[in-house]
């Protein structure tokens, strides 16, 4: 965009006469952020229309009339400067950012727009904001950084899942996924990696990133119709600038840390607990009994008393399975580009590569990037640009994502019993552990091994051409093609492979997307006052996905680690499937002296994986907003330097659901004996349709003192109509649901951004940036007058839904529980209310009560910057509040080894009853009976394991300091910078599971790190 | 004017592009799936009528049907084992917990296939081009399956009609009959069926059973056929308290071709080979990719052990294993036959001269519990793990089938003399018995013969005794509501006919 007013620019500069009589003043305008000349900047005499542009070192030459005596420096994006001439001839400038600055343009659907003009409710993030993070994805580093965007990390694996609601959550079955474009190139964002989480997203090195633009009201996303119900993330990748060959290197490298360790008990301590549990229980021989649990009762226990044996057990020694599993990883980042150009033609080429390792080895995450980007004005009306990314990355991938396997360090390193060696006294693996985790996770990742690599290509090509001076077409084609390929090994060493005698798995998964998009643009100015443009699209898309998979077993020896050796083909299987969409969209703006704004667009799309009946739907919006800072009165006003009132409305659509969840099926399944077996799989609906998120937003954009103080304010009541819910079938009636269009539900908040100058004086300036959300939603009705799904009560008319862990998932209802009521003093029982708020033992399905959801209500961030003479410190946190989860890791140490020999949380045993008259909300140790009261509900039942995952986080901080230009010119370089920086250092929470930043079960999963790096850029 | 010209034809090649590749709106959103077919007519042809049959055939693996639930959790419920904790798993139901039971999956799995059986029924008389046999075949095994599926519903959900429980409660009923298949949304959205009366649901099994009787002749133990029907069909009548029926069918069954009666080594050996020589039908496991795996089979469930080979090997979780009284049957006490004693293989156990003792011994040390003594009918048998063929019915049960019968009958010297016979078989002395001692001997033998396939349960409520536990020590009486599992509560909350079962 820079570039387009740029030209513009010089062509109207090019005309300015110079006067005679004058004198020549010469010099360089340098940018403050990288130190580079600036081209195209202008530069002219103040109270004169007499002006010149820098060339493309940033040099300038200009003749100044006497009489002036002030030069006025500027250019989009840099603060505009005066230096007064004096008695210099060379007059070299450094101009700064405007980090204020409203007259900056974003990208909004199909265009740019000045920001002051926006309409909706638009949040930008730039790409500096993210820059040099050690995340492997930019989905991640938009945590906290937008008001209305929640963005949870669903666990540590690095290059994993990330969980993203723009607005909360408005679909129940259809997905809660944003609409991902990057250059033009609307992606398909869900992963489906066999072996580990494989983020879609990880593909884009996010330094590539010049902006991210989320739009959130319907009305700003209505232009993209039918994805853009969860709002939209426009992603622009950098482009080249005019100018001599701009080099920058980019290098970081650290490491990553546990943000925690589980503070379990000690061998001698869990068999104090168990024996003292196995007394509770009258169970005979409480000592032998208990070591018998361990594995470790001597045969001739029998012939010892209970004292000597209670010796043995006090005696047992204790590992740390956390340590011998979790630790420090290493992670690096290296990165080269180089951009510039002439005035026809313009380039930014770069290459990085990237490796972070989680707190488990050896799950880490390995990244190749590659991106072209070109533009080549071939003549006055015709341009043509590309911008190619093309990526690998590869991943050693963990025993599990998630879940309760014994073989898996995640969920065991905590859980295993603690007096279990870990090596045997002569350093070969120990394979004899007691307890119910009867693995050694150790020799487990040893042995076991497994890859997950993701190619990807995202790029287009699009001609522009302008066919009259205010009508232009644009012709974009677009590729996003993914493969995945991954392979695991259970080795036959390892108690899960032994009975296979090895097992071997092999996926192959293509996807490729191709969007094709036509717009035609116009715009056209009535007497300087009315402005008015327009614009006019066609867009196709279709894609189709193919995977292969097989599983082989019985290997000859665990040297042979690939399929191809197996001896049994255990399983081969694939699948196909493919959709379309097709849309045609326009959009009129118009303007009254920037004063009075509106905006109408409306779009109408058709997708192939709806009912017959029902296959197009129409996406209108309008938006219209008040620039009062306009209007005479404010004009001249510096306490006041932006006001404008927002307005809007609009229609969104969501079609995220199964390719052909319209369509009466029989598909194969069922095999039997050797033979090949169908059966149906889904219930026809030729009527289902679009589910239809309608919004309206009310907002305020204001700035004062000169723009020191800006920011926005938004409300909004976000409505989703016709839900794409499964509807339940009676089970009798041979299916489980079918996709219908039933059920209404609503988001609605309040969204805050601020940005202030706090101080700049004399060099030293500090920002702060801060914003709020707060949302509520609910379920407004669901069909037949039901008040709950029958088979989901927890999604209730007037309660809260949940958040989907995953793109796919379908969204909880609120917990729906019988409320605990701590453990009676007297006895140490559970205890919970049931309907009448009485005390019971054993609550049933008539007690349950809502109890929340996982769904935060209030999220944010707040970022501090100080620098002072090219040293810069940031401080960054995020905080969230008011999700209700459950954590499966927690939970199964909360049962404090009771039901299964696992380990106990300290804090957890501590609490445990213990004595008449105790007050406390862990019920006394038992190990008959699953570890609960005869006929009384379980330990963790109801809301007894339910916890607030409330938390506030250092999520980065960051000191730099870039050395003086003039000192760095003379060694060759135009720009260098060190930093130091780290992650997640800090968390205020009184979570007691790992973290409550996860999505999921939370069983097993690897939790996030903490990362130190220190890093340096340099540009030449 | 050349070069305008040629931009302009490129502006016209990029659009003519977009214009070819779409055509008109309509066909461009033409996506055909490829792994699937259309609803509509997918069961023309007789291929696809074979392979829907196999699907129904399928869902008999489920672990919620004869994967596991069926055999091990019935028994759990029971008086035959005792758990161990290994995995946590069938404790609650071994402890009778209230909501311990048959869980949703059993009636969802169940009445899926029972949709099934009704469109392939319901669909014969459009398929193309099929033989008077072909049809013969396909109409008397889904038949039969339906009847098995119904059989087995309405033994867990519903009192059994030898012994229905009445005083105060809410329903008596059966459970929901559904005779017609549903394939469209309408019939899936409308069809809201009430329980049927228990009679009426062994009136259908009855019928069923007779249709399949008479149109299938035999094709393998692992499908339905005409003896397997008449097998069947003297289980139900045995439950249904209609002993003259018994009687006929269980000899219908025993003078049929399909599996046999063993005695002595062979019938332990018949527990060892893949296809147990005693099915008359089985629930067949043939791939490796349809192994339960280590966590719910029969065999993870059953025993430690992966093999008898090495004892030492780490196998499943053993987690529900034979309590005192089985062990009592057997004479089962662990012994140590080698040293060292930490070696499992040197370990087995003491045995009487039963023939049944021999699917007893020892397990391994691997999982928490330590050294148990198991039950090993189930070893992966078919050469991959933590898969086993399940025998449905054996024909062994026809004896018993049929001297219950007798004795109930008043024919009190069949009863005495088949139930010697086949005491014989399983290397046991005769007995003189009389009066009621005799049936308690039958009902003894068949505890014994089933132990760990899932009979037990149902023997105890057919007879409306109270489950007499001895770990736990706690017993369940006849009245109790825990006999009956809840009926899963979205289809009673999504089907305003349907009622509860009492006391959930």
């Amino acid at each position: 965009m820079r570039k387009v007013l740029l030209l513009g620019l010089m062509l109207f500069l090019s005309s300015a006469i110079a006067f005679a009589q004058s004198r020549v003043i010469t010099g360089t305008v340098t940018s403050a952020e990288d130190g580079m000349g600036v081209p195209g900047a202008t530069i002219l005499v103040k109270g004169t229309q007499i002006g010149v542009a820098t060339d493309i070192d940033g040099k300038y030459s200009i003749n100044v009339p006497s009489g002036n005596n002030v030069l006025v420096y500027s250019f989009v994006g840099l603060l505009t400067q005066e230096v007064s001439i004096g008695n210099k001839s060379i007059i070299d400038v450094t101009l700064q950012s405007d980090v204020t600055a409203l007259g900056e343009v974003i990208v909004t659907g199909y265009g740019t727009q000045l920001k002051r003009e926006v309409t909706g409710a638009v949040s930008s993030v730039k790409g500096e904001a993210i820059q040099n993070l050690p995340m492997q994805s930019f989905d991640r580093a938009l945590q906290g950084r937008a008001a209305g965007v929640q963005v949870r990390s669903s666990n540590g694996l690095p290059g994993g899942a990330v969980n993203i609601r723009i607005r909360g959550v408005g679909s129940i079955n259809a997905g809660n996924e944003p609409l991902f474009i990057v250059d033009g190139v609307q992606l398909n964002n869900q992963s489906n990696a066999s072996f580990t989480q494989s983020n879609p997203l990880a593909f884009l090195n996010p330094n590539d990133i010049e902006s991210m633009e989320i739009l959130k009201d319907a009305a700003s996303a209505a232009i993209y119709g039918s994805q853009a119900a969860n709002g939209v993330v426009i992603i622009t990748t950098k482009r080249g600038k005019q100018g001599k060959a701009k080099f920058e290197f980019n290098a970081f490298s650290g490491e990553t840390q546990p943000m925690k360790y589980l503070d379990v008990l000690g061998g001698a301590e869990w068999y104090q607990m168990r024996r003292d549990a196995h007394v509770n229980s009258g169970v005979a021989n409480p000592e032998a009994t208990a070591l018998l649990n361990m594995g470790a009762r001597p045969s001739n226990w029998q012939q010892l008393t209970a004292a000597e044996l209670n010796d043995i057990g006090l005696g047992l020694p204790t590992y740390d399975w956390q340590r011998a599993v979790m630790g420090t990883g290493r992670l690096q980042n290296y990165e080269m580009s180089v951009s510039g150009g002439d005035e026809k033609t313009t380039f930014f080429l770069s290459g990085s590569y990237n490796y972070q390792e989680s707190s488990f080895k050896p799950v880490d995450f390995e990244r190749g990037t590659v991106k072209v980007a070109l533009s080549h004005q071939a003549n006055s009306k015709l341009n043509i640009e590309t911008n190619i990314n093309l990526s690998t990355f590869q991943q050693n991938v963990p025993f599990a994502v998630a879940g309760s396997f014994l073989g898996s360090p995640a969920f065991s390193a905590s859980a295993i019993l603690p007096h279990n060696p870990i090596y045997n006294e002569d350093g070969t693996f120990n394979t004899s552990i007691g307890g119910v985790l009867g693995q050694n996770v150790v020799l487990v990742n040893e042995y076991n091994s497994g890859l997950q690599r993701t190619n990807t290509v995202v790029g287009n090509i699009v001609g522009t051409y302008k066919i009259l001076n205010n009508l232009s077409f644009r012709s974009l084609y677009g590729l996003d093609y993914r493969l995945l390929q991954g392979e695991r090994y259970t080795d036959p060493r390892t108690p899960d492979g032994a009975g296979v005698r090895g097992r071997a798995s092999a996926q192959q998964d293509w996807r490729t997307r191709f969007i094709t998009t036509q717009t035609l643009n116009w715009n056209k100015s009535y007497n300087g006052v009315h402005n008015l443009s327009a614009l006019l699209g066609f867009e196709f898309l279709s894609e189709t996905r193919e995977a292969l998979s097989g599983t082989g077993i019985g290997f000859p020896t665990f040297q042979f680690r690939t399929i191809q050796t197996a001896a049994t083909p255990e399983s081969i299987t694939g699948f196909w499937t493919g959709y379309k969409r097709i849309g045609m969209f326009g959009s009129v703006n118009y303007d009254y002296k920037k004063k009075y704004l509106a905006t109408l667009t409306a779009r109408y799309d058709g997708s192939s994986r709806f009912g017959a009946n029902n296959q197009f739907g129409l996406f209108p919006s309008i938006r219209v907003g008040w620039s009062i800072v306009e209007e005479e009165f404010l004009k001249e006003s510096t306490a006041v330097s932006e006001l404008k009132l927002r307005a809007s409305y609009g229609l969104t659509g969501n079609d995220q659901i199964g390719n052909f969840a319209a369509r009466g099926l029989y598909g194969g399944a069922g095999n039997y004996s050797g033979n090949a077996g169908i059966r149906p799989s889904s219930l026809a609906n030729l009527n289902l349709g679009w589910e239809t998120n309608e919004t309206l937003n009310l907002g305020v954009d204001y700035g004062f003192l000169s723009n020191r103080i800006t920011g926005s304010i938004d409300v909004f009541d976000r409505r989703t109509n016709d839900l794409l819910l499964d509807q339940p079938i009676l089970w009798t009636n041979g299916f489980d649901n079918i996709a219908n269009n039933v059920g209404e539900l609503q988001n609605k908040g309040i969204e805050f951004e601020l940005t202030t100058v706090n101080v700049d004086t004399r060099g030293f300036r500090w920002n702060t940036t801060f914003n709020f959300t707060k949302i509520k939603n609910q379920v407004l009705s669901l069909y037949d007058g039901l008040e709950f799904l029958p088979a989901n009560p927890g999604i209730a008319v007037g309660q809260p839904i949940g958040n989907p862990a995953f793109a796919g998932d379908v969204a909880p209802g609120s917990w729906f529980v019988a409320e605990y009521a701590g453990v009676n003093p007297a006895t140490g029982r559970p205890m919970w209310y049931d309907i009448n708020r009485n005390i019971t033992y054993l609550p049933i399905a008539a007690d349950r009560i809502y109890y929340g959801s996982n769904l935060a209500t209030t999220y944010g961030g707040l970022n501090n910057s100080f620098s002072y003479k090219g040293f810069e410190l940031t401080a960054f946190f995020t905080y969230e509040y008011g999700a209700i989860v459950s954590d499966g890791q927690y939970n199964f140490l909360r049962e404090n080894g009771t039901r299964l020999t696992l380990n106990a949380l300290r804090e957890v045993n501590d609490r445990s009853w213990t004595t008449p008259g105790q007050i406390t909300d862990i019920p006394r140790n038992l190990t008959t009976n699953a570890g609960n009261e005869p006929r009384g509900a379980g330990r963790n039942s109801g809301s007894a394991n339910l916890l607030k995952a409330d938390f506030i986080r250092l999520s980065q901080v960051t000191v730099g300091y870039t050395f003086n230009t003039a000192l760095v010119n003379r060694i060759g370089l135009s720009r260098a910078r060190v930093y130091a920086q780290g992650l997640n250092l800090w968390t205020y929470t009184d979570y007691p599971g790992y973290d409550p930043e996860f999505t999921g079960a939370g069983t097993g999963q690897i939790p996030l790190t903490k990362n130190y790096t220190v890093g340096v850029q340099i540009g030449f | 004017m050349k070069k305008i010209f040629n931009i302009n034809k490129l502006v016209l090649s990029f659009s003519l592009t977009a214009v070819f590749l779409f055509g008109s709106c309509e066909s461009a959103l033409e996506v055909e799936p490829r792994q699937s077919i259309d609803a509509n007519g997918a069961l023309s042809s007789p291929d696809a009528v074979d392979a829907a049959i196999n699907s129904v055939y399928a869902r008999l693996r489920s672990v919620r049907n004869y994967g596991r639930d069926l055999f091990a959790l019935a028994d759990a419920l029971a008086d035959v084992g005792q758990t161990t904790s290994n995995s946590g798993r069938l404790i609650g139901e071994n402890n009778n917990q209230p909501n311990a039971h048959f869980q949703a999956g059993f009636w969802q799995n169940s009445y899926f296939a029972i949709n099934e059986a009704n469109l392939i029924i319901d669909g014969l008389a459009g398929v193309q081009g099929a033989s008077q046999a072909q049809r013969d075949r396909w109409e008397g095994e889904a038949k039969f399956l339906r009847a098995l599926y119904y059989f087995d519903l309405v033994k867990v959900y519903s009192y059994i009609p030898t012994a229905v429980y009445q005083p105060g409660v809410i329903d008596q009923g059966g459970i929901p009959l559904v005779t017609q298949g549903a394939i469209t949304s309408d019939a899936a959205f409308n069809r809201q069926p009430a329980r049927a009366s228990i009679d009426a649901v062994y009136d259908q099994i009855y019928s069923d059973l007779e249709d399949a009787k008479r149109l299938l002749t035999s094709r393998g133990v692992q499908y339905a056929s005409s003896a397997a029907a008449s097998a069947l069909l003297s289980r139900v009548a045995l439950y249904k308290g209609d002993w003259t029926k018994a009687v006929a069918e269980s000899t219908l069954a025993l003078n049929s071709n399909v599996g046999s009666v063993l005695s002595g080594n062979a019938y332990v050996s018949g527990w060892r080979s893949p296809v147990n020589p005693e099915s008359m039908f089985e629930v067949r496991f043939a791939l490796a990719e349809e192994s339960i795996g280590v966590n719910e089979s029969l065999q993870s469930s059953y025993t430690a052990l992966l093999n008898l080979t090495n004892k030492n090997s780490q196998g499943g979780w053993g987690d529900f294993i034979p309590n005192a009284t089985v062990r009592g049957f057997f004479g089962l006490t662990q012994l140590q036959i080698g040293t060292p004693a930490t070696d499992n293989n040197n370990w087995d156990v003491t045995r009487n001269s039963d023939i049944r003792a021999q699917l007893y011994t020892t397990g391994n040390t691997v999982r928490g519990a330590g050294r148990q003594i198991e039950c090993t009918k189930f070893l992966s048998k078919s050469g991959f793990a933590y898969a086993d063929n399940v025998p449905v019915i054996r024909k062994s049960e026809m004896h018993l089938n049929r001297a219950e019968a007798n004795y109930r009958l008043g024919n009190i010297t069949e009863a005495l003399a088949e139930l010697n016979t086949f005491k014989g078989l399983r290397g046991l002395s005769a007995v003189t018995l009389s009066g009621n001692a005799i049936l308690e001997e039958i009902l003894l033998e068949r505890f014994k013969e089933f132990a760990f396939e899932g009979q037990r349960f149902f023997d105890l409520k057919r007879n409306g005794r109270a489950i007499v536990k001895t770990t736990p020590n706690v017993n369940v009486q006849f009245d109790d509501f825990r006999i009956l599992p809840p009926i899963p509560q979205r289809e009673v909350d999504g089907n305003p006919n349907l009622n509860q079962n009492r006391g959930y």
